[in-house]
């Protein structure tokens, strides 16, 4: 028994432990692609679907497979995506005109739900007292959930998302900076 | 310190276990020497930890269930076999660790693992010696053949065990080795109680003892 490697033991135990933690993960993200195949077979542009869907699964493994705070992130992150991103399908089936003039509802329907996502999460963490990890890794899965729908009048549709997701945090963030002075 | 014995009484015709071993005890329900064993609530908290992702306590809940194990496999296989299926079962426990239900005790779980490795190794080595035929070495005063009844002895309990639920497997092995249980007091006892019930059962049904 003298001969046991317990540090090669040790390693081979960390890997088989780091490969299973993927499986798990690759496997408690896959109902993200549910999402995804919604959102591209009722959305405008299904390639930025792919694209950000993609970032979002692969984001979804990197966020369980790492654990801990970011692991509470993906399911919050997701379901308040969900708001700018049917905001967005909703939208794509009409537009507003005033005189001549005629445009897509899209970007003011991404920037409000972005506020209120942003809202929804920024309140999330502050009640359960999570971290900025979780804040930060929440939000990215917020945004690529709501990009999905954003997308369909171009990348200004994902920047309105953007900008209404930070403007719906401001309240929270700054209420929590200026409590830890 | 009182030792838990898990006894089950002798049976006049065991259809299965060889005749010499009517009057053995299990191997591996014998009283075992006391040792020293590490702070168990910590296990919990550091296996639930490290099933939530907190890498930083990998090295620690190895340290803590080394030892256990390697007694454990050593005891039910021996010293020449213990060691390597102690060394799988490690590997097979921390790649479940994603999977550990943290409202229940961490050792009696890691050690129904181990025991479910050996028990595995034990099966294999004895279809492998049956395939084999190979005959005990009577030389060496008969050593050889109480060996290897002892190993149909153990794999017979074993078997017996692995019919039982995981609630019960684990409630034996917690009495066992005398670790942290998930209840205590009356419950622990009448879980215990029925656990044992249903190992006779169990072996009654398998090999005809009493």
């Amino acid at each position: 028994m003298d001969s046991i490697d317990l540090a090669r033991l040790s390693r081979e135990a960390r890997s088989r432990y780091e490969r299973a933690r993927l499986g798990l993960s690759v496997a408690g993200a896959a109902p993200v692609l549910f999402v995804v195949a919604a959102a591209a077979v009722l959305g405008k542009r299904p390639s930025s679907v792919a694209f950000f869907g993609g970032l979002l699964f692969v984001t979804g493994v990197v966020l369980l497979w790492r654990g801990r705070d970011l692991r509470l992130a993906l399911w919050p992150g997701v379901l308040t995506g969900l708001i700018p991103l049917a905001f967005a399908l909703i939208a794509n089936f009409g537009h507003g005109c005033s005189g001549d003039h005629c445009s897509s509802l899209c970007v003011p329907a991404c920037t409000a739900g972005g506020v209120t996502a942003g809202v929804v999460v920024s309140v999330i963490a502050t009640r359960l007292k999570l971290g900025w990890r979780f804040w930060l890794s929440a939000s990215a899965v917020s945004m690529l959930t709501g990009a999905m729908g954003c997308a369909c009048v171009g990348y200004s549709g994902v920047l309105a998302l953007v900008g209404g997701f930070a403007v719906g945090l401001t309240p929270q963030v700054a209420r929590r900076v200026f409590a830890s002075r | 310190m009182v030792r838990a014995r898990l006894l089950l009484k002798d049976s006049p015709q065991p259809p299965k276990v060889p005749d010499s071993l009517r009057v053995s005890r299990f191997a591996l329900l014998a009283p075992i020497p006391s040792v020293a064993m590490p702070e168990f609530s910590d296990l919990d908290q550091l296996l639930k930890a490290l099933s939530e992702g907190d890498r930083e306590v990998f090295t620690r809940v190895f340290e803590l269930l080394w030892d256990p194990i390697l007694r454990l496999c050593v005891r039910l296989m021996g010293e020449r076999d213990g060691a390597d299926v102690a060394q799988s079962s490690m590997l097979s426990i921390l790649e479940r660790a994603n999977e550990y239900d943290w409202h229940r005790p961490a050792l009696p779980w890691a050690l129904a693992i181990a025991t479910w490795q050996c028990r595995t190794q034990l099966k294999r080595t004895e279809r492998l010696r049956e395939t084999t035929d190979e005959k005990p070495n009577e030389s060496d005063g008969g050593a050889a053949a109480e060996e290897q009844e002892q190993r149909v002895l153990l794999n017979a309990a074993m078997e017996a065990m692995g019919t039982l639920s995981e609630t019960d497997q684990q409630t034996l092995i917690a009495t066992y080795w005398e670790t942290a249980s998930s209840v205590s007091g009356a419950t622990l006892r009448k879980r215990r109680a029925r656990a044992l019930g249903r190992l006779r059962d169990a072996f009654r049904r398998l090999y005809g003892l009493d």
